[in-house]
C-alpha cells in the first residue's frame, strides 16, 4: 500500500578535509551564552564574491539546572509521558570514534537492563505497550517514554533503569553497532537520497567543526568503538548537571519526587562540556555524491549566526515560511517550481536546521543547536533540469531579498504562522519537548513569543532582516546525481541553462524562466567536488 | 467495455436512514460520535475533542488504485488526488491554498488503494470558510488542460523521489507476481510507463472525477472544538446542492492461486537484502474477523515478544528487523512476513524459521498468553493513537474508507478484543499454505571492499 501524499572557512580548502576528523572540539568550563552578534552579522559584512571565508562566532546554548523539571500535569489524561533530555550529542563523540554519544543510547534504549535482557524489556513492556525511545543530535540525546497510568509503577523502574542500569550486553553491543553501520552504508547511501544530500550539506557547512559528521557516526568511526567506550561514555554524559526533565499528563508533586529521586543516582557531572568553535564559512562549495539514480536530489544551505530569541529570528522565519515552508503549498518555491512548471514534487526553505517529525509536517523537538543553518531542499528533478532548478531556486530567494513580500501575501503569511503554530504542540511529547527546548535557548513561552511576534511584524521588519541574514552568495550547493561530469561541467561554465516544457506555460513564466536560465550561481568552480556516495561517511 | 451502473445508497449500518443523528458513548472508541447522513448520500460524522481552538476536517473519497480498471492508467487516483488542488471558478488555482493558509490550516491529502482522504487541520475560527472551500472544489471542480498536464510532471516527480528506496520496487514486484487480474496488482503510484503518459489523459480526467466523486461515496469527519449546530448548517448549506451518484464498477476478481510464486528483485546498489513471504488473504468487512485476526496473527508471529523475533533479530542477528506487512483492504489482498536480513547467507535460515513459525500454527500449537498480551497492547495502545484531534479524525475517516462505515474505528476495536487462540489456527490452515504464497527476495549488489572508503579523484 504506497501512501502518495500531494504533497516528505576559510578559503576553499582541499576536499581531503572532509574525510579528515572534526578535530575542533575544545574543552573549556561551563558555557555561558554570548549575546547575538548586533547589526549585520559578519556573514552579511562579508557576503560579496565567491569562496570567501567567514566567521560565525560561537553561541553557547544556555544550561538548565541539573536536573531541572519542567511538569505539564493534567489528570484528566490516560497517558502519562516522560521526556529526559541530556546536554549531550554528536559533539562529543571522540575523535574517530564519531558515533558514539548515539550508539550509546540506542544500547541504553533497547540493550535491556540489569534485571532485564533486551528481549525481556520486550516482554515486560509489550503487554502494556509502554515506549521508550531515543534520540541523538549534535546538543541534546533524548530519553522518551510513554505509558498509561495504570501501569505506572512498573514502567517508571524499566524506564530508569535503563539510564541508570543498562545491561550494556557484548553481544547486543554487535548487533547494534552492526545496524548503526548498515544504516550508513545501505541506508543513508543506498536508498535515501534526499538525506544523503542534507548529510552532504552538514559535511559542507561545518566542514571543520564537530557538527561535521553525521549524528549516527561513520562507518569507520563506529568500527573503532568499543563496549567499554560505550560504558565511559555514558558515565562521562548521562549525568544530572547535564539533564533537563520533564513529565506531563497525570502526574503530581509525588511523581516528580520519585523520578528526581531514582535519577539523582545518575553521577551528579561528568565530563568537561565541548566548547564549540565558531563556523569557519566558505561561499560558493559544492559537493556532488554520485550514485546510479534516475533523478538528482539537491541541499542548498548555509550556516549563520542566528537562531531562536535573536531579534531578527521571528523576521527571517517569517520570510522563510513565505519563501517555501516544509510540506505546505502556499510558498513562492512550491508554488513556482512544482505548481507552475512541474520540475519536482515539492521545494522548501528553513530558518533553523530541520528534522521531520515522523508522521508529521512538523520539526522535531529537542534538536537546539548553538549554531544554525538556513537551508533550500529541492525534491528530487530530472537531471537535465537540475541546473534550472537550482537556479530558480536562487532567483526567487533573490525577489524575496530585494523586494521583500507584497502587502497582501504579507497578512497570508501572518495568518498562516499564527494558526499554524497552535499545531505544533498538540501531543504532551512534544510540549514538553518545546518547554525544554525554551530552556536551552533562553527563549521562555516560544510559541506565544512567536505569535506576537508574527502579530507586530511589518514588512519593513522582514525587509530589514531578509538583508542582514539571507543571500544566494552564502550558499553551499549538494547533488546527489548521476552523471556528474556533465552536472560539473554546467554548475562551473556560467552558461545559461534554458529550459523546455512538455506543455504550453503562460508568458508571465517564460519571461522569468529567462531571467533564471542566467541567473548567476554562486559556485566557485574550483571548489566542485565528486565523491562516489558509497565512500561517503566512511571516516 | 466498462460496465458502468449506478451505485445504489451506500449502505452504512449505523445509519437509521438519511438526517439521522445518533448519540452514543462508544465502548471501544473514547470520544462521543455524531453520525448524520445528508439527503444526497454523503454522511458527515462529527467528534467533539478537547482541541481548544483547533478542528481536523478529514473528507474520505471511496476511491483508489483499486478502481484502476482501465489498462494504461494505472495511478490515475492518485494523480487525481493532485489535480483535486486546482481550483474552481469561485477559487481558481492557487487561491485556494492562500485563503487556508491565511486562516491558518494545514492541509493535504493522500491515495491508498482503497481511498482518497484530504485532510486540514487548523483554527476552529476558519471552520465556516473551510467548509465552503472544501465543498466547492467537490462540487465545482475546474482546471485547464495546460495545469493539468503540469501537474502530471509533479506525479513524475514524486515517483522519481520514490524511486531510490527498494521499498517501492518491492511493493510493485509483490502486487505484480501475487496479482494476476485484480487492480492491485498495480501499486497506488502507478506503472512508471503509465505515469508517464498523464498529460494526455485531460478528458478521461473528467470523466473520473464524474465517476467517483459523488457525494455518496464521500464521508466527512470533523473532530475538535466546533459548534456542531452551526457546522451542520454550514455544510448542508455547502455540500446540500452537491448532486449525483457513483459509479458501480466491475473490479476483476484474483483467481484462486494454484501453487508458489516467486519474484526476484536485483537492487543495483548496496543495500541490505530483503525476504518476504505472502499469502492472499480474505478482504476486510465487519461481517467477519478476518481483520482483527491478521492484525494479532501478524505481532504473533513476528511482533516484538515472538519468538521468531528473538532468535532472528536478538540472538542470532540473522536479520535486522522482522515485520508484517498487513493493511486493510477493500477486497482480498495480502498478509505477508517480512525481514530485512543481516546479509544473503542468512537467507535460507530465516526462510526455514518463517516456514517452522507458520507449521506451529498450523499444529494447533499456539500460546494463548502472547495472544492475551497482543490484545493487552492494542487495549493499552489505542488511547495512545488518539492523542490529538488529527489523529482521531484520520483513523476514523481511514477505517471508514476502507470499510465503508462511519463507526467502523470502534467496530475494528471491537473485533481485536474478541480474536480468540483457535482462531489464529484456523485461519492458519485456510490461507497460510504454500500454494497460496509467493515469495520475494531482494538481492543488492555486492559492495567491492577497496571502493568503499575511496574518494574520487
Amino acid at each position: 500500500m504506497t501512501r502518495s501524499p500531494r504533497a516528505e572557512t576559510r578559503c576553499a580548502i582541499g576536499w581531503g578535509l572532509l574525510f579528515a576528523l572534526a578535530g575542533c572540539a575544545h574543552r573549556a568550563p561551563l558555557d555561558e551564552p554570548s549575546e547575538p552578534p548586533e547589526g549585520p552579522t559578519e556573514l552579511a559584512k562579508h557576503s560579496q564574491g565567491k569562496g570567501q571565508m567567514e566567521i560565525i562566532p560561537a553561541r553557547p546554548l544556555h544550561r538548565p539546572k541539573p536536573m531541572q523539571t519542567v511538569v505539564l500535569p493534567d489528570a484528566t489524561k490516560p497517558i502519562v509521558s516522560f521526556r529526559l533530555v541530556f546536554k549531550s550529542g554528536s559533539i562529543d563523540d571522540p575523535k574517530r570514534k564519531e558515533g558514539l554519544a548515539a550508539l550509546t543510547a540506542t544500547i541504553m534504549g533497547e540493550g535491556g537492563t540489569k534485571e532485564l535482557s533486551s528481549s525481556q524489556l520486550l516482554q515486560a513492556l509489550f503487554p502494556i505497550a509502554g515506549e521508550i525511545s531515543v534520540q541523538t543530535d549534535k546538543e541534546l540525546t533524548v530519553f522518551a517514554g510513554r505509558v498509561h497510568k495504570d501501569n505506572l509503577d512498573r514502567f517508571l523502574k524499566i524506564f530508569t533503569d535503563v539510564l541508570l542500569e543498562p545491561r550494556l550486553d557484548p553481544k547486543e553491543f554487535e548487533r547494534l553497532r552492526t545496524d548503526a553501520v548498515n544504516r550508513i552504508r545501505n541506508q543513508l547511501r543506498g536508498q535515501d537520497d534526499e538525506t544523503l544530500g542534507k548529510v552532504g550539506l552538514d559535511a559542507l557547512l561545518y566542514h571543520e567543526h564537530p557538527y561535521r559528521h553525521f549524528d549516527g557516526g561513520t562507518v569507520e568511526g563506529l568500527s573503532a568503538i568499543s563496549l567499554e567506550d560505550v560504558r565511559a561514555h555514558a558515565r562521562r554524559v548521562f549525568t544530572q548537571d547535564r539533564l533537563a526533565i520533564g513529565l506531563a499528563g497525570p502526574v503530581d508533586a509525588q511523581l516528580e519526587k520519585r523520578v528526581k529521586d531514582r535519577l539523582s543516582a545518575l553521577p551528579s557531572t561528568g565530563a568537561e562540556p565541548v566548547h564549540l568553535p565558531p563556523v569557519p564559512a566558505v561561499k560558493g562549495r559544492t559537493l556532488i555524491l554520485e550514485k546510479d539514480v534516475i533523478s538528482t536530489a539537491i541541499s542548498i544551505g548555509c550556516a549563520y549566526g542566528l537562531r531562536r530569541g535573536d531579534p531578527d529570528y521571528y523576521a527571517v522565519a517569517f520570510a522563510l515560511s513565505f519563501l517555501g515552508e516544509h510540506r505546505q503549498f502556499q510558498g513562492v518555491l512550491f508554488r513556482e517550481l512544482r505548481e507552475r512548471r512541474g520540475l519536482n514534487y515539492g521545494d522548501y526553505a528553513y530558518p533553523e536546521h530541520f528534522i521531520q517529525e515522523g508522521g508529521t509536517t512538523l520539526t522535531a523537538t529537542n534538536i537546539s543547536r548553538s549554531q544554525q543553518d538556513f537551508s533550500l531542499w529541492l525534491r528530487p528533478v530530472e537531471p537535465a533540469n537540475a541546473v534550472f532548478t537550482t537556479r530558480g531556486a536562487l532567483y526567487f530567494l533573490d525577489q524575496l531579498i530585494k523586494n521583500g513580500i507584497p502587502r497582501d501575501t504579507f497578512d497570508v503569511v501572518r495568518g498562516f504562522l499564527t494558526g499554524y503554530t497552535r499545531q505544533w504542540d498538540q501531543t504532551d511529547q512534544r510540549r514538553l519537548g518545546y518547554a525544554i527546548d525554551e530552556l536551552f535557548y533562553g527563549t521562555p513561552n516560544f510559541l506565544e513569543a512567536f505569535r506576537l511576534a508574527m502579530a507586530r511584524m511589518t514588512p519593513e521588519d522582514v525587509r530589514q532582516a531578509v538583508r542582514r541574514h539571507l543571500s544566494p552568495a552564502r550558499l553551499n550547493f549538494v547533488f546527489v546525481a548521476k552523471d556528474v561530469t556533465e552536472l560539473a561541467s554546467a554548475l562551473a561554465s556560467e552558461a545559461p541553462s534554458p529550459i523546455s516544457y512538455p506543455s504550453p506555460k503562460p508568458p508571465d513564466v517564460l519571461q522569468v524562466d529567462k531571467e533564471i536560465a542566467s541567473f548567476p550561481l554562486p559556485i566557485e568552480a574550483g571548489s566542485i567536488e565528486v565523491i562516489d556516495s558509497q565512500a561517503f561517511m566512511q571516516k | 467495455m466498462l460496465r458502468m451502473i449506478a451505485l445504489l445508497l451506500l449502505t452504512v449500518a449505523a445509519l437509521a436512514g438519511a438526517a439521522v443523528a445518533q448519540k452514543a458513548q462508544q465502548p471501544f472508541f473514547p470520544y462521543p460520535m455524531r453520525v448524520e447522513k445528508l439527503k444526497n448520500g454523503m454522511t458527515v460524522v462529527r467528534v467533539p475533542f478537547r482541541s481548544p481552538g483547533l478542528v481536523a476536517y478529514y473528507t474520505v473519497v471511496r476511491v483508489g488504485s483499486r478502481n484502476e480498471v482501465e489498462p494504461l492508467h494505472t495511478g490515475f487516483a492518485h494523480f487525481f488526488e493532485h489535480v483535486m488542488f486546482k481550483g474552481t471558478k469561485r477559487f481558481p488555482e492557487g487561491t485556494r491554498d492562500k485563503l487556508l493558509a491565511s486562516l491558518g490550516f494545514n492541509d493535504n491529502a493522500y491515495t491508498e488503494d482503497d481511498f482518497t482522504l484530504y485532510h486540514s487541520f487548523g483554527p476552529s475560527s476558519g471552520l465556516q470558510q473551510l467548509v465552503e472551500v472544501e465543498a466547492d472544489r467537490f462540487r465545482n471542480l475546474s482546471y485547464s488542460e495546460e495545469t493539468f498536464q503540469t501537474e502530471a510532471k509533479a506525479v513524475l516527480g514524486e515517483y522519481h523521489k520514490s524511486a531510490a528506496n527498494p521499498e517501492l520496487k518491492i511493493e510493485e514486484e509483490l502486487a505484480r507476481t501475487a496479482f494476476e487480474r485484480h487492480t492491485y496488482r498495480h501499486t497506488t503510484l502507478g506503472f512508471y510507463e503509465d505515469i508517464k503518459r498523464m498529460p494526455q489523459y485531460y478528458s478521461y480526467s473528467l470523466e473520473f472525477f464524474h465517476r467517483w466523486y459523488a457525494p455518496d461515496n464521500a464521508m466527512l469527519f470533523v473532530v475538535g472544538d466546533f459548534d456542531d449546530a452551526k457546522l451542520m448548517q454550514w455544510v448542508r448549506e455547502n455540500y446540500g446542492p452537491w448532486k449525483g451518484t457513483s459509479a458501480r464498477m466491475r473490479i476483476p476478481s484474483e483467481p484462486r492461486q494454484q501453487g508458489e510464486r516467486e519474484a526476484k528483485i536485483e537492487w543495483p546498489t548496496p543495500t541490505l537484502p530483503r525476504l518476504i513471504h505472502a499469502w492472499h488473504t480474505p478482504g476486510s468487512t465487519l461481517e467477519d474477523l478476518n481483520s482483527a485476526i491478521q492484525s494479532v496473527l501478524g505481532a504473533y508471529l513476528v511482533g516484538p515478544t515472538s519468538p521468531l523475533y528473538k532468535e532472528l533479530v536478538l540472538d542470532k542477528h540473522l536479520a535486522e528487523s522482522i515485520g508484517t506487512r498487513f493493511y486493510d483492504h477493500r477486497d482480498p489482498h495480502l498478509f505477508a512476513l517480512q525481514a530485512t536480513l543481516s546479509d544473503e547467507q542468512s537467507r535460507e535460515r530465516v526462510e526455514v524459521a518463517f516456514e517452522a513459525a507458520v507449521q506451529q500454527l498450523l499444529d494447533a500449537d499456539v500460546d494463548a498468553k502472547r495472544v492475551a498480551d497482543i490484545k493487552s497492547n492494542l487495549r493499552y495502545a489505542r488511547p495512545m493513537s488518539l492523542e490529538t484531534a488529527e489523529q482521531v479524525a484520520e483513523q476514523l475517516a481511514v477505517h471508514a474508507g476502507v470499510y465503508g462505515a462511519p463507526n467502523a474505528l470502534e467496530l475494528h476495536y471491537r473485533d481485536l478484543v474478541k480474536v480468540q487462540p483457535g482462531d489464529l489456527v484456523a485461519f492458519a490452515r485456510r490461507h497460510l499454505v504454500p500454494r497460496n504464497r509467493t515469495t520475494l527476495a531482494l538481492t543488492a549488489k555486492e559492495l567491492p571492499q577497496a571502493q568503499e572508503g575511496k574518494p574520487k579523484t
